[in-house]
């Protein structure tokens, strides 16, 4: 879930600044449900005094003493009403991590991949990229280390590796870009060669890839199946009425600070 | 087809194009006494995902003059292998491979559902997207930090095998060469001495080839490997250099030279675009590029400067420049008219993204964007979401994967005999194509059928003006209809060269006999956005009141034209259903930032009307009448007035102005809200009546570009402000009490209610003496 949110947009620099949607949000965006494009019919004859709506409070009770907010419990809520259904992307996106957060991102296994496709790109590509890839390989892995990684950005560099490792290129990559765009200032020094890394290691013969794509040590290769498993699992214990709530949850925790004014 | 209103719609989602009148006037006069030309908003790109590209030419008609494109509208002779051109009446045979064409074997252009259809040709060797950063370092730490850390970004979001190059500027301007192995170099000019496209490019060393590919324009440059690590030296494939490129943006430093206390940095922008500009024309004429320009301040020194370095002269106001007291106004913007001419004519982009509290001469600027088809992104900071997704969103792909970018965009339009084009308005420049199918008469950029838009994306709109040619004695015979060819050449983001055609009739009718038939047929919102469009294209030109005086006149003598009335008698005026709501948006349309300049800065206005003439019909009218939505505990959200009256204490207003998303909560509600019943459990449908508004307001953040501001406001708040002055003030301090009981939000404003403007109007075009 943590790759689908929205935070607030930079007040202290931007004046009412929109907020943020991080990357898999952005792509996650469906159809436009509910076009917000209409426009009330004016009055007959445009020219007259505009009518009340009917549904107004003309008793608009003085500030000091505001009755409470109507309950309807049994009512479906106005809300729900334009609540577009979430997107078919995020759905399965959400579930591949919350069962990626059950494991704690290990730095050695992502290490280990990355520097097995980099062993992998040294026989067919130059030296020097080679090496520049090596540099920034050490960056992260310095990071990492030294604890300056945030847990999301170990997490899904924990999922391209795997992907990596599955020759899932498009995966990868789409993960490095998330990456980017999301956690730019943590990430930017190192990822280009990460990047690199994924650009040579996709083009590289099968034969030189073998040995990054052999099957990989126990523990990575139990989290894969993990998700097809928790797929179904997920999708039975939501109720359909609660598609509302499954909007709602991403987007909970970081529209509070918005709605302040 | 039931109403016009599904026929408008279905038009515009198979065809991008929405007319001010779909039944024509059949004479030139006839036209003219409707008020409104015969215009049309075309979206050259409209995205089709049903609309699978052919692989193949378009035929054309052999008529030297003519070279309309076949299409479901022209007769066809499937004997005799024979079609006749609907434009000029050739009899043209096909081609050798439509030998096999019969009445049920078709190919799709010939096929009513294909009014629009894309063709992809094979016209030499595919080019490569050319993206060259110009880069401002004469910014605050932050913000520059926050910029150098979205163009690292970018190179994430570019297609492998874009060209991308880097030119940063302060007091100097350094081109920078990228290249795979050691130390990085740059070439460095000064800011301060203008410099020809021949000199710049002999500088950079690269004269030579640029004669040799002189030669051959119009092709990307020869394969030899030492032209093309000469060429190469500035502009390199993204995946070759992006780890060098990388580290290039992000060891960048803020202007070294010192700014002393009282003065503005020295800002070289005029040279630093003049060099990205020779660069490219001496590297890549006629292939699809894109200049970003990221900026933090106004040009200050050199050609193309726009204020002295002393702070205590401030840049130029609306009061300056009405008082002739713009001291580098004339100047400036003459220079960067010129370059954006010469970036047109190499069709090259050009994009400026100013992010700064103060203005950055965006309106001596603006024609670089103007007439390149560039973005305009204004923000306060580079270090704000604005900016940040607004940026990225300009590398955003449809749903193919493909980027929504097109370059070197050429759109030809031809007519049928019976009409001539006098214009387009819109982020183009004219190609002076004369042809038969030219009007004398300009309106918008005219004199030509023929536009080049250097860069487009789907939602590009031009207004095309129109004018029926017939004299009013020999009118267009009856049944038949007229016709209009868009042929649009452009550049996919695929490197693929493209032919969209888009061709549409419509029926002529007898204004005389027929007069109510037109009127049915009007699209208001069309017509709405088309003068409001001429009406831009002047303010840009002449003083405002005179623009207000000019849409004012039309509009009384469309309601003269068409309104029910006694003569002299006021309270009889009624306007049919296709022009009802046409009153009202020329009122806001009168109030809004695109015809007014009160409480915009110069750079503001050139901002809005860059961004107004160039969406389409759904995104301009938001501009010309915000969009109003309330919600409430009585049903579901629902649209309502632009009107005080819609402000009320338990309601939640949504108000998209494109520009900017208010959400107004009403004063009952924000002190539910302040109390905290939306935290109890009993409340929870007063959280989700909270949350409506927000997530509604999240589907349009999704989509817009650029993004909007986005305001969160209540009843009182300050930033109220952005609802009352949009909203008619039907109800203020001077008639609260004409209507008995207190209802709605009282403005404090003598501004002219459209209540008031209404009853002018009817007056007016009642009038025997008007």
């Amino acid at each position: 879930m943590e790759d689908m949110y929205i935070k607030p947009g930079n007040q202290e620099r931007g004046w009412n600044d929109p907020p943020q949607f991080s990357y898999g949000l952005q792509m996650a965006r469906g159809p436009q449900k509910n076009l917000l494009n209409k426009r009330a019919a004016p009055p007959s004859g445009a020219g007259a005094p505009p009518l009340t709506p009917p549904s107004s409070n003309p008793l608009a009770p003085p500030p000091s003493g505001v009755g409470p907010p109507p309950r309807h419990p049994a009512r479906p809520p106005p809300g729900s009403m334009v609540m577009p259904p979430p997107p078919l992307g995020p759905g399965s996106q959400k579930e591949a991590d919350s069962s990626q957060s059950e494991s704690e991102p290990d730095v050695d296994g992502v290490m280990l991949v990355l520097s097995q496709a980099l062993a992998a790109c040294r026989q067919a590509v130059k030296d020097q990229v080679c090496n520049d890839v090596a540099k920034r390989l050490h960056l992260l892995e310095d990071s990492w280390r030294s604890g300056r990684l945030s847990l999301s950005v170990r997490r899904r560099m924990t999922a391209l590796s795997l992907d990596l490792q599955a020759g899932h290129w498009d995966s990868a990559d789409e993960i490095h870009r998330s990456l980017m765009v999301d956690h730019v200032t943590e990430v930017s020094q190192w990822m280009v060669g990460v990047k690199r890394l994924i650009a040579e290691t996709r083009k590289l013969s099968p034969e030189l890839l073998e040995p990054l794509l052999k099957p990989a040590e126990p523990e990575q290769d139990s989290v894969e199946p993990d998700q097809e498993a928790v797929k179904p699992d997920q999708e039975a214990a939501e109720p359909v009425k609660d598609s509302t709530k499954r909007v709602q949850d991403p987007t909970e925790p970081v529209l509070d600070p918005v709605s302040e004014s | 087809m039931a109403t016009y209103q599904e026929f408008i719609q279905q038009n515009e989602d198979r065809d991008g194009v929405r007319f001010s009148w779909n039944l024509w006037p059949s004479s030139r006069l006839e036209a003219t006494r409707l008020v409104v030309p015969v215009s049309c908003l075309f979206t050259p790109l409209k995205e089709r995902p049903d609309l699978p590209p052919v692989q193949y030419e378009p035929v054309l008609c052999s008529r030297a003059n003519c070279k309309a494109v076949l299409n479901p509208l022209c007769q066809v002779d499937f004997r005799a292998k024979i079609w006749a051109c609907n434009f000029c009446f050739q009899r043209n045979p096909f081609p050798p491979s439509y030998a096999g064409i019969s009445e049920v074997n078709q190919p799709a252009e010939l096929m009513p559902q294909f009014s629009t259809i894309e063709y992809i040709v094979q016209r030499g060797p595919p080019t490569p997207l050319i993206f060259l950063y110009v880069v401002d370092t004469c910014l605050e730490e932050e913000d520059l930090q926050a910029l150098k850390e979205s163009l690292q970004m970018s190179l994430s979001l570019l297609p492998p095998n874009a060209l991308v190059g880097l030119i940063t500027f302060g007091r100097m301007v350094q081109v920078h060469e990228l290249s795979c192995e050691g130390i990085a170099k740059s070439y460095v000019f000064r800011g301060t001495k203008d410099l020809s496209s021949k000199q710049i490019q002999e500088m950079l060393g690269l004269a030579k080839p640029a004669a040799a590919a002189a030669q051959q324009q119009g092709r990307p440059p020869a394969p030899q490997e030492a032209v093309c690590l000469f060429l190469f030296r500035f502009l390199q494939p993204v995946h070759r250099v992006d780890m060098n490129l990388t580290d290039l943006l992000g060891e960048l430093q803020r202007d070294p030279w010192p700014v002393p206390q009282g003065k503005r940095p020295l800002r070289s922008t005029g040279v630093a675009l003049s060099v990205a500009v020779g660069l490219l024309e001496g590297t890549f004429p006629n292939t699809g590029a894109r200049v970003m320009l990221f900026i933090g301040g106004p040009p200050t020194q050199g050609p193309g400067m726009v204020v002295g370095d002393e702070l205590k002269t401030p840049i130029r106001s609306w009061h300056d420049i009405q008082k002739d007291n713009a001291r580098h106004l004339k100047k400036a913007t003459k220079y960067y008219e010129a370059m954006a001419n010469r970036s047109a004519v190499n069709g090259h982009s050009i994009d400026i993204y100013a992010c700064a509290l103060d203005q950055t001469g965006l309106l001596e600027m603006k024609c670089l964007s103007n007439l390149t088809g560039g973005h305009i992104v204004m923000g306060d900071s580079f270090n704000t979401s604005l900016f940040k997704q607004t940026f990225q969103r300009v590398f955003s792909k449809d749903y193919n994967g493909d980027f929504r970018m097109a370059f070197g965009g050429v759109m030809e339009v031809k007519t049928s005999r019976e009409l001539k084009v006098c214009g387009a308005i819109g982020p183009c420049v004219s190609l002076n194509s004369k042809g038969s199918c030219v009007s004398e008469n300009e309106m918008g950029v005219g004199g030509t059928s023929q536009w080049k838009v250097c860069s487009l994306n789907p939602s590009t709109t031009l207004g095309m003006y129109f004018e029926v040619v017939n004299q009013h004695n020999a009118p267009v015979p009856q049944g038949g209809r007229g016709v209009v060819q868009f042929v649009t050449q452009y550049q996919h983001s695929s490197a693929q060269r493209r032919i969209r055609v888009t061709t549409i009739a419509r029926n002529w009718a007898d204004a005389q006999s027929q007069i109510q038939h037109i009127e049915s047929s009007f699209d208001q919102e069309a017509a709405a956005v088309l003068m409001a469009r001429l009406g831009v294209f002047r303010a840009e030109s002449e003083e405002g009141p005179d623009v207000l005086r000019w849409l004012d006149r039309q509009l009384i003598r469309l309601c003269q034209k068409f309104g029910q009335f006694n003569k002299d008698d006021p309270t009889s005026f009624r306007l049919s259903e296709s022009l009802s709501l046409y009153p009202q948006f020329m009122f806001h349309l009168r109030r809004s930032p695109f015809l007014q300049v009160f409480n915009n800065s110069p750079d503001e206005s050139s901002y809005y009307r860059h961004h107004f003439v160039r969406q389409d019909l759904t995104q301009s009218l938001i501009m010309v009448q915000p969009i109003l939505y309330s919600y409430s505990f009585h049903g579901p959200p629902e649209p309502v007035l632009l009107d005080s009256s819609s402000i009320l204490p338990d309601r939640i207003l949504l108000m998209d102005t494109f520009f900017q998303l208010v959400i107004f909560h009403g004063e009952t509600i924000a002190q539910w809200r302040k109390a905290g019943y939306q935290e109890m459990a009993e409340y929870e449908n007063f959280k989700q009546l909270l949350q409506a508004p927000l997530d509604d307001a999240q589907e349009i953040l999704q989509t817009r570009f650029p993004m909007p501001r986005y305001i969160d406001t209540e009843h009182g708040g300050s930033q109220a402000r952005f609802l009352l002055s949009k909203v008619n003030p039907s109800q203020t301090h001077n008639n609260l009490y004409a209507w008995g009981q207190e209802t709605g939000a009282p403005i404090l404003t003598d501004d002219v209610s459209l209540q008031v403007f209404m009853d002018h109007l009817k007056k007016l075009a009642v009038s025997s003496s008007a």
